[in-house]
């Protein structure tokens, strides 16, 4: 009798803390996405939270993966890698996404574009032909690495295509090797297109210099000429690092907007050289200002610091630093402070800078200089 | 290699682990069965089963694993294994599997368990970052984890994204990128935490790439992350990945990976080294323990063997760490310069790769012993190495040197080639080398 009774109050504690567990887990599961979602750098607090969270819905029964992915939309980029850790284990070991709700997600541009890439592949590493459909309707679409994945495809299938063809395949494209990719395709059949205008680099500059920059030490140092353009009033001359120096006027042919400050400045090293450029917009616009230098650096658009990295010689590629900005209609001021070091190794004398403004996909606005 | 007694069959030990319960279900009403079964599995057992299911499924390191760069200690070699000489080449001799992996890696692959795990990048600017688990058996896909690179995944074309090798502490693998993202998973690849160390220090990062290897002690996660921006040491919680302490570090670039040395107190260290100093601080607070103003190698990392710590510093010197504070110097030999791979101690040896040539040196004084030229290698990353009698080393367009220890002077004993190219150091588990190509991994065990 009294084991009898026991079990009965066993068996009612398990019955009430079953119910209690589903509850608090039904409950729980938005709280938890949530936390991943808002996650922020730099918050060891919050970082905790999200490992107790991720272990929460790692081991959740009820968590779906399309509730995942789909809350990718709108999560921060760190809270949307915590979900994708969570989606790659749902993936795995759950059939409850068919591969039909996958598609759909697929084609739903509305949805996250990193969920969305994470979806083709997993539909389509595995199948090359059904890959080769969708990436056929997909050279405009909304998520850069799709898209990128979709001009590569229409690259290898461009064999003896028309000029057409091929134009329609490069302004689809936006990363970098694409499009010269593409524009070397046009040139072989006769269509020549100019690189640096199409991907927006700006080739006409002001420079002058050098300022002492020995020790590496004056990248924070500053210097009149810089004061005065952020103020919107330089004079014609300065007292450089070897003496009396004077605005340079430069236009540079490279291709892809290459400017040779070595070359302008006699090799000079441990020095500093300022570039500055005005282009004029018709109307206001959300844009991106993105350089490629192999030497300490820093940009100014408009007067605010946007650019500054005090790095050289570690490689250098278009695109390789990037901000957003806000060009004004009219008139917009661009300032490039460049750094040269003293190394003296064969590979540390380059000397020289790219920048190009560009939408957020990498598409080159229109300017005018 | 075991993989029979440590298979990952999750149905086979969840279905063990509920035979007890179904045995109090039998006793109650039959009509409550089915209300008491499901209520059972949501909640109270399904709880216990889950301890259970992660107790047998976790694991502490076993002497046979590979867990790090370079193996166990670091030490880059394997005294028991037996691996054939003769491998690759058209016939695929000796390669028991080969999987490709999509995306790219500079890094190398660990052994835990029956699991050879591995990194890749891949996508466009190889942001994609991968984490991937394959059957040390047969190479079966087991299973896979990515992320998205939150820093500049830039590097130089012969290098990756995917450049540092995983480490694991038996029970979680921890995956770090020259991006500076690391993310933790447990052994069936399910998601423990996620950090982006370029997010919260925006200027850490080299567009050449970085590859310093993380090691894991105690229950942290130390990377050393040195370049000319943000420039430190830190050390992550394993549990959660939040940072424990961080010691700024010299801006320069340094692609060296820690080392971890026991004291003769038993307290384990970690050395970081760089062109300005080499520093040992303790795991869990980053304290130091003593500093040396030495300029090491940026490159190579240190090994330490026993009570001596071997550094890549004016060619190699040798600290004597026997006895409590600094260290003292043992020997040093300017002769003994490895430009890229890290000195591999086997025995009483010590074996550097100066640009294409091997040399071997005494690890007792640093005497040179032999030097053996490395025909039609061009250019060596991959750090040798040392399998029983036999040193293993490849150039980076996958040539292997197989060199035979066991006479007066090194002798190669066969030049292998495989398909692809090799820049990770291989791991050696059981009697078998697994190499993590660009591409491919590939299983190299006498068929």
């Amino acid at each position: 009798m009294i084991f009898a009774h026991t079990f009965r109050v066993v068996l009612a504690f398990l019955v009430l803390s079953g119910m209690l567990a589903r509850f608090s887990v039904a409950e729980s599961t938005s709280d938890a996405l949530s936390t991943l979602r808002s996650i922020q750098p730099g918050d060891d607090k919050a970082q905790q939270a999200a490992a107790a969270a991720s272990k929460q819905l790692s081991q959740a029964k009820d968590l779906k993966l399309m509730e995942v992915l789909k809350a990718m939309k709108g999560a921060s980029p760190i809270g949307k890698n915590w979900l994708m850790g969570l989606a790659n284990q749902l993936y795995r070991k759950s059939d409850a996404a068919s591969k039909p709700e996958l598609t759909a997600f697929l084609g739903d541009t509305s949805q996250d574009p990193e969920a969305r890439y994470t979806v083709y592949r997993w539909v389509t590493d595995n199948d090359p032909e059904t890959r080769g459909k969708f990436l056929d309707s997909m050279l405009e679409d909304p998520s850069l690495e799709i898209r990128f994945d979709a001009v590569a495809h229409a690259i290898l299938k461009s064999e003896g295509a028309s000029a057409d063809q091929l134009k329609r395949i490069l302004d689809a494209a936006r990363h970098p090797t694409q499009i010269v990719e593409m524009i070397e395709k046009l040139k072989a059949v006769g269509v020549t297109v100019d690189q640096s205008q199409h991907m927006g680099f700006v080739t006409s500059w002001k420079l002058i210099g050098p300022f002492d920059n020995v020790g590496s030490d004056k990248f924070d140092v500053v210097y009149d000429v810089e004061t005065d353009w952020l103020k919107g009033a330089v004079k014609e001359r300065y007292s450089g690092k070897n003496g009396e120096t004077q605005w340079l006027e430069h236009t540079t042919d490279s291709k892809e907007g290459q400017v040779d400050v070595a070359k302008l400045f006699n090799n000079e090293k441990g020095c500093i050289v300022y570039a500055a450029t005005i282009v004029k917009v018709p109307s206001a616009i959300d844009c991106e200002v993105r350089v490629g230098c192999i030497n300490a650096q820093k940009v100014w658009v408009n007067g605010e610091l946007v650019i500054a990295n005090e790095v050289y010689h570690t490689g250098a590629q278009i695109d390789q630093y990037a901000a957003p900005i806000k060009l004004k209609a009219g008139e917009n001021r661009i300032l490039v402070k460049v750094c040269q070091n003293e190394q003296k190794e064969a590979w540390a004398q380059d000397y020289s800078f790219q920048l190009r403004l560009c939408d957020a996909t990498g598409k080159a606005i229109t300017w005018n200089p | 290699m075991r993989p029979e007694k440590r298979s990952l069959g999750i149905p086979n030990t969840l279905s063990q682990h509920s035979k007890e319960p179904r045995a109090l279900v039998e006793k109650v009403d039959p009509t409550m069965k089915m209300r008491i079964r499901e209520i059972i599995k949501s909640s109270v057992l399904g709880y216990c089963s889950l301890g259970l299911l992660s107790g047998v499924l976790s694991r502490s390191g076993n002497s046979e694993d590979w867990t790090q760069f370079r193996g166990p200690g670091a030490l880059g070699a394997s005294a028991t294994a037996r691996l054939p000489d003769e491998f690759g080449g058209d016939a695929s001799k000796n390669v028991a599997w080969k999987v490709k992996i999509p995306g790219r890696s500079a890094g190398g692959a660990i052994v835990v368990g029956d699991q050879v795990i591995t990194t890749s990048s891949d996508a466009m600017d190889q942001r994609r970052i991968r984490l991937v688990s394959y059957s040390a058996a047969d190479g079966k896909l087991l299973w896979e984890q990515q992320w998205i690179a939150r820093g500049r995944p830039y590097c130089h074309p012969v290098s990756a994204n995917a450049a540092p090798t995983p480490v694991s502490d038996g029970k979680r693998v921890f995956a770090f990128y020259s991006s500076n993202d690391i993310a933790c998973v447990d052994l069936q690849g399910n998601p423990v935490w996620y950090r982006s160390l370029a997010s919260d220090f925006p200027k850490a990062g080299n567009d050449v790439g970085m590859s310093s290897s993380p090691v894991v002690v105690d229950g942290v996660v130390i990377v050393q992350v040195e370049c000319q921006g943000d420039s430190f040491v830190a050390g992550l919680s394993a549990e959660d990945g939040s940072i424990l302490w961080k010691q700024d570090r010299p801006k320069k670039a340094n692609w060296a990976s820690p080392s971890i040395v026991k004291l003769p107190n038993g307290k384990n260290v970690v050395v970081v080294q760089s062109s300005e100093d080499l520093q040992a601080v303790t795991p869990a607070d980053g304290k130091p323990v003593w500093r040396l103003e030495l300029p090491c190698s940026t490159i190579p990392s240190s090994v330490a063997d026993g009570n001596r710590l071997i550094v890549p510093a004016g060619g190699l010197t040798a600290l004597d760490l026997s006895s409590a504070g600094e260290p003292s110097t043992l020997w040093k030999e300017n002769k003994l310069n490895s430009n890229a791979c890290s000195p591999v101690v086997a025995g009483k040896n010590v074996y550097v790769v100066n640009r294409t040539v091997l040399v071997c040196g005494d690890v007792y004084s640093g005497k040179i012993l032999w030097q053996l030229r490395l025909p039609d290698a061009k250019q060596i990353w991959s750090s040798p190495v040392v399998a029983g009698d036999r040193l293993y080393l490849f150039s980076m367009e996958g040539l292997c040197f197989v060199v035979a220890l066991d006479g007066e002077e090194g002798k190669i004993v066969q030049t292998n080639k495989i398909d692809d190219e090799v820049l990770g150091s291989p791991a050696i588990a059981g009697n078998a080398m697994f190499v993590r190509g660009a591409n491919h991994l590939w299983k190299i065990a006498t068929q």
